[in-house]
């Protein structure tokens, strides 16, 4: 290895690490506070540690607000996924007029602060008896719309659609191509796009408050409302911790079960049969 | 793996273009035989295939496969694949998912269409590379794998759309082999489209020229060759020789003086163009009894492994090849024959004639 080599290779594992620290070293003081149970100023340090902030919460309905969290955040996905496809998909090869326009307009929302979306909803959904949670759900979509399209859409621009005239050249049936072909090779799409949309739900305070009415609680209004108090810190601290878990445990599901899938596929001894070396009998035909 | 194709009348206009594409083509491969179409870039050949496949719809005309028309039925149910220039592999597939993929379509069970796609690998000369992604292939690889996966699934004609001109000559030599091969196994009915010459000489039994939307001829490549239709197709097969004239009875006078044609060969009377091909010319010595004309050579260059030297007689340029090593020297003056077996008259064409040997020679095939 060559002194340049090297220096790179320092360079590369210097930033990995000062990356890492900018992003974990926020979060120190958060988990250091959800397992303390005092930490007086101006110690370094909780001058006594615990789980009271874990078990408070839990005494506090979190479990409840952690549920509704991950049905919005589901809804969501399931909701703005699909959507975002089918307009990235028009968008790339439906020959639209005014598709300008109408990227603009479906990236709007991501621009238009959700106050200017909500306030008039909120009474509008209210009189049609929507409710809460479909209310919630649907005005979601809309904001998590522009991300999944831009996903999609980049996907959509690198995605050869000859591949599926030379599968359906071979025989597949238009759902064989959907199943067998665009939907596999879009995979990794569709998964980020999904991601982005679940984060979108569970992570929203506006929206669900001010169409929920404060009855449907989350665990960001769950957050919001023990932040509201003064000595709550070691609840607070919890709560944003079990806030981060669901999407990590995502990100990290989703990249081993890659993982595995590469492996599987790498691995994989697919033929039990091997025939000798075809001779010129016709055994093809 | 054989059926008798007709292509009737096939017309095709693209919406945003001025011109057809495709006009009233006619063209019929007898089960297990190899066409290859040749023709200049936007002719219509790709259009053609693309009808043939049922990737796109004909304006007019029908594609008949065994006599039956198959223009109501989707790409899927047409027993048609195609290899294109770029393989197309489905790259989250291994190589041998891939080859399985048209068995598993006709309702194989995994491991059966695994079994068929394990002897085509065989056939295609690539056992055990069924474990590989398609991205750790070359591209002549990745072309054995698209050729191995078009043929299992079994289809009753190939189409071929220059499925070998991203590769240099070594590997296109050996997929031309490869593809004998192929068709000897497999007698399977081929429309080939390609650009190469001497690759459509090779592998086809018969060569279709297409020139602006319409087939201009179609028969054995050699005919092609010496006996074309029109000067069209003449100047696309790199005939350089056309010396103007007018017919009358039975001969060809022209400033070369009279020249008489092969019995059988027919012409209509007047104004008219004789061509021959410049590999069929010889140049003699001066006082040979074959010697048709005589003139002075004024160009000599070298054309891969021949010479191509212009002579100069009575005014009218000719031109021929020479085996290297020839001593030709600009200036000399030289006999020239023009067998008569080899000459071929057509009705004139406004189009301007083939270059001269020394000026950039005006490009028909791209």
């Amino acid at each position: 290895m060559n002194r340049r080599t090297t220096r790179a290779a320092v360079t590369a594992t210097a930033t990995q690490w000062l990356l890492s620290a900018w992003f974990l070293l926020p979060m120190i003081p958060v988990m250091l506070w959800a397992v303390a149970r005092t930490w007086p100023a101006p110690l370094p340090l909780p001058s006594d540690w615990g789980f009271s902030g874990f078990l408070d919460a839990l005494h506090d309905s979190a479990t409840s607000a952690f549920g509704a969290s991950l049905i919005l955040g589901t809804l969501t996905a399931v909701l703005a996924t699909p959507a975002g496809a089918m307009a990235a998909y028009a968008l790339a090869y439906g020959h639209l007029r005014g598709h300008r326009s109408l990227s603009v307009l479906l990236i709007a929302p991501a621009f238009v602060p959700p106050f200017v979306i909500v306030m008039g909803l909120n009474v509008t959904l209210l009189r049609l008896h929507v409710p809460s949670l479909a209310g919630i759900s649907l005005v979601l979509m809309v904001t998590a719309i522009p991300y999944t399209t831009f996903v999609m859409r980049s996907a959509f621009a690198g995605y050869d659609v000859t591949v599926e005239d030379e599968a359906r050249m071979l025989g597949a049936s238009t759902r064989a191509v959907l199943t067998r072909v665009r939907l596999p090779l879009l995979a990794p799409a569709l998964a980020t796009s999904a991601f982005l949309a679940f984060l979108v739900g569970w992570s929203d305070y506006i929206v669900t408050l001010l169409i929920g009415g404060g009855q449907f609680v989350t665990v960001p209004i769950r957050i919001a409302a023990a932040a509201s108090g003064t000595g709550n810190e070691p609840v607070i601290a919890a709560l944003s911790i079990t806030a981060a878990a669901p999407p990590l445990l995502l990100l990290v599901t989703v990249g081993l079960l890659s993982r595995q899938r590469r492996r599987r596929r790498a691995s994989a001894n697919p033929v039990t049969h091997t025939p000798a070396y075809l001779t010129a009998s016709g055994a093809l035909r | 793996m054989t059926a008798a194709v007709d292509l009737v009348n096939l017309t095709r206009t693209y919406p945003t273009a001025s011109a057809p594409a495709l006009k009233g083509v006619d063209l019929t491969v007898e089960p297990g035989q190899a066409v290859a179409v040749l023709g200049p870039s936007g002719s219509g050949k790709t259009t053609l295939l693309r009808l043939a496949a049922g990737l796109d719809a004909p304006d007019d005309g029908d594609i008949r496969l065994n006599g039956a028309s198959v223009l109501h039925l989707p790409p899927q149910r047409r027993g048609i694949a195609m290899v294109s220039q770029r393989p197309l592999l489905f790259p989250h597939m291994s190589v041998l998912d891939n080859v399985a993929f048209g068995p598993r379509m006709a309702g194989a069970g995994r491991m059966q269409a695994r079994n068929t796609a394990t002897r085509y690998l065989e056939l295609v000369e690539l056992p055990g590379f069924g474990r590989r992604r398609t991205t750790e292939l070359s591209g002549g690889q990745q072309q054995r794998i698209a050729l191995a996966r078009a043929l299992a699934a079994t289809p009753q004609v190939l189409l071929l759309d220059e499925p070998f001109s991203a590769l240099d000559s070594e590997l296109k030599s050996q997929m031309h082999q490869l593809l004998l091969e192929l068709r000897a196994v497999l007698q399977p009915t081929i429309i080939m489209v390609t650009h190469d010459h001497h690759e459509a000489m090779l592998l086809a039994d018969s060569v279709a020229i297409i020139i602006g939307g319409m087939l201009q001829q179609h028969g054995p490549a050699q005919s092609l060759f010496t006996h074309p239709q029109s000067l069209a197709v003449s100047r696309f097969l790199g005939g350089r020789n056309e010396i103007s004239g007018e017919m009358r009875g039975r001969a060809f006078h022209c400033k070369l003086g009279v020249l008489r044609l092969a019995d059988g060969t027919a012409c209509a009377q007047g104004r008219a163009v004789m061509v021959i091909r410049q590999e069929a010319v010889r140049l003699v010595e001066l006082t040979a009894t074959d010697a048709d004309t005589r003139g002075i050579i004024t160009h000599a260059v070298a054309h891969g492994a021949r010479t191509l030297v212009e002579v100069c007689a009575e005014g009218v340029p000719l031109q021929c090849e020479v085996p290297p090593g020839t001593p030709i020297h600009v200036g000399d003056h030289v006999g020239v024959a023009l067998p008569v077996s080899q000459r071929q008259v057509l009705l004139d064409d406004p189009c301007p004639a083939p270059s001269r040997v020394g000026t950039p020679a005006v490009e028909h095939v791209h």
